[in-house]
């Protein structure tokens, strides 16, 4: 089975972590045309493919999100918390 | 709600609700959803809005006016990377009284020869425990059967008070010992320097004696216990099991005998991949077994507290210390950056100097690949050295794929060696790793 997947919707690292966690139990093949990305699924049981890394697809995004937004201030805390600290 | 920014946090689903955890390891157990509704600024829940304020999951500002607090919190929280090196285990010998099923220290027969620590190793190596820059300093013998060569425990632990004369460390002795030989002796010695016990109880007579491999051996282990205890008080001597596949039939009968024997507390301990016990045969079918056995005992234990007695098992109490309670734990295979080298360093019998007690059960195997340098050699060139720095790049979970941006991330730790052991590289591969797995569920 084939999913195909919008790049300007959900990003390359987004999809990539989706299918790191289901790597385990899939053989999956990614192509890349333009800004569509297909990934295929070398298994009879397709549908529940597509259920896990839909969730998971999404979940990504929005951590990716949270990541973004955050990531100033998480180099902010990570300064205070332990840079410049005096023994 | 009024317009907030985002603070770092992460989410999964767990039982149809959202559960979330921040950079602390703050958690909220939230409707299903919830974590969308932070990020699309949807939320309607004005108490969750307050608590999510509260508890540094989204801020008001841009910078959170208690951002000095939070980040005080979060150095907190890896407290443990001040304590440095603090726990130097010394590996005295391989020789063994007893015939364990699982060995995972790879024991030799009791009257085996060269497989012994030499004195002039044992005196180089705690002159090296002292050059680690740790206030605290807990120097624990382990074998083999430590208690074989009390000449060896004696000369270290003698030589350590001689040092500390000037050092002032604050030094913790620990004996890991079966119980099997706790000669007067050897008690005496434990009475002075303080020494605590630490033994293996692996559950009732039949579990233990055929885990141990001896007809006799629930029988000394309970002497000796009750002979520690006479000589050195209750609280000196702790007990902690390894389930074997024979255990994992039963999970109530061990919690059982330990309140039997007077513990308050045990730590439900699985079979590592090292060892004899690296030869077990299904490994997967032995860890999802395990999980079951896990959930059932600390069941159980639960339900004897509920009904008044009171008993703990630690490694629950370790993973809900860092989700209820602002401290580190001490605990190094829950570690990032790792425990290896980080918090603790081997003294091998063989006269070189291993990451972790886990790198030289490797070592029995003809694997090298955590030998940091030998007891002679200058402790910068080996806890700073071109193998350490190599390793130094895969230890923190926050970089590593699969743990950086995994939920219980702040709760887990990364362990190079077990990585290398189970799985073939030190990196790691997350959706294949038991230990991932047992964490995650």
């Amino acid at each position: 089975m084939t999913i195909t997947v919008d790049r300007k919707i959900y990003s390359d690292k987004c999809i990539s972590n989706a299918i790191y966690w289901l790597s385990e139990k899939y053989i999956i093949e990614r192509k890349l045309d333009g800004d569509i990305e297909t990934i295929s699924v070398n298994d009879d049981n397709g549908e529940n493919f597509r259920t896990e890394f839909l969730r998971r697809l999404n979940d990504f995004k929005l951590r990716e999100i949270i990541e973004t937004e955050t990531k100033d201030i998480k180099t902010i805390l990570y300064a205070k918390a332990f840079g410049d600290f005096e023994e | 709600m009024k317009k907030y920014a985002l603070l770092p946090f992460n989410f999964t689903q767990i039982d149809g609700k959202d559960v979330l955890i921040n950079e602390l390891g703050d958690m909220i157990i939230a409707e299903e959803g919830t974590a969308q509704k932070i990020v699309n600024r949807t939320l309607n829940d004005e108490e969750l809005y307050k608590t999510l304020v509260a508890k540094f999951f989204i801020s008001e500002q841009l910078l959170p006016p208690l951002i000095d607090i939070y980040a005080a919190r979060l150095r907190m929280k890896k407290g443990f990377m001040d304590d440095k090196t603090a726990l130097h285990i010394f590996v005295l010998t391989l020789r063994c009284n007893q015939n364990c099923t699982y060995c995972q220290a790879t024991s030799r027969e009791e009257n085996a020869a060269k497989c012994s620590m030499s004195i002039d190793d044992m005196v180089n190596a705690v002159k090296l425990m002292f050059k680690s820059p740790s206030k605290h300093l807990t120097m624990e013998f382990q074998g083999g059967e430590p208690s074989l060569e009390y000449e060896l425990i004696k000369t270290g632990i003698t030589k350590a008070e001689e040092i500390n004369v000037a050092e002032k460390r604050k030094i913790t002795y620990v004996l890991c010992t079966n119980c099997r030989n706790l000669s007067d002796e050897l008690l005496q010695l434990c009475l002075k320097y303080n020494v605590q016990i630490s033994t293996s109880l692996d559950g009732p007579d039949f579990i233990h004696n055929q885990n141990r491999g001896k007809a006799d051996s629930y029988q000394k282990t309970i002497a000796g216990i009750a002979k520690a205890r006479k000589i050195l008080g209750n609280d000196a001597v702790a007990a902690l099991m390894t389930t074997s596949e024979l255990s994992l039939n039963y999970p109530k009968e061990i919690v059982d005998e330990y309140i039997k024997q007077g513990f308050n507390g045990m730590f439900l301990r699985a079979l590592n991949p090292y060892g004899l016990a690296s030869e077990n045969e299904n490994w997967q079918k032995y860890n999802d077994r395990f999980i079951a056995f896990y959930k059932t005992a600390l069941d159980y234990i639960i339900e004897l507290n509920k009904h008044g007695t009171f008993f703990r098992e630690e490694y629950a109490t370790i993973i809900l210390r860092k989700i209820l309670t602002p401290y580190t734990t001490g605990f190094v295979d829950l570690q990032s950056p790792a425990g290896i080298v980080n918090s603790v360093l081997i003294y091998n019998y063989d006269g070189y100097v291993y990451a972790s007690d886990e790198s030289r059960m490797l070592a029995e195997k003809g694997n090298f690949t955590f030998r940091l340098g030998k007891i002679s050699d200058k402790y910068e060139d080996i806890v700073s050295g071109k193998k350490v720095r190599k390793i130094s790049e895969i230890w923190s979970n926050e970089v590593l794929a699969g743990c950086s941006n995994c939920v219980v991330r702040v709760y887990c730790g990364a362990d190079p060696v077990r990585n290398h052991s189970t799985q073939g590289d030190m990196y790691g591969f997350r959706p294949t790793s038991f230990f991932c797995k047992k964490i995650r569920q």
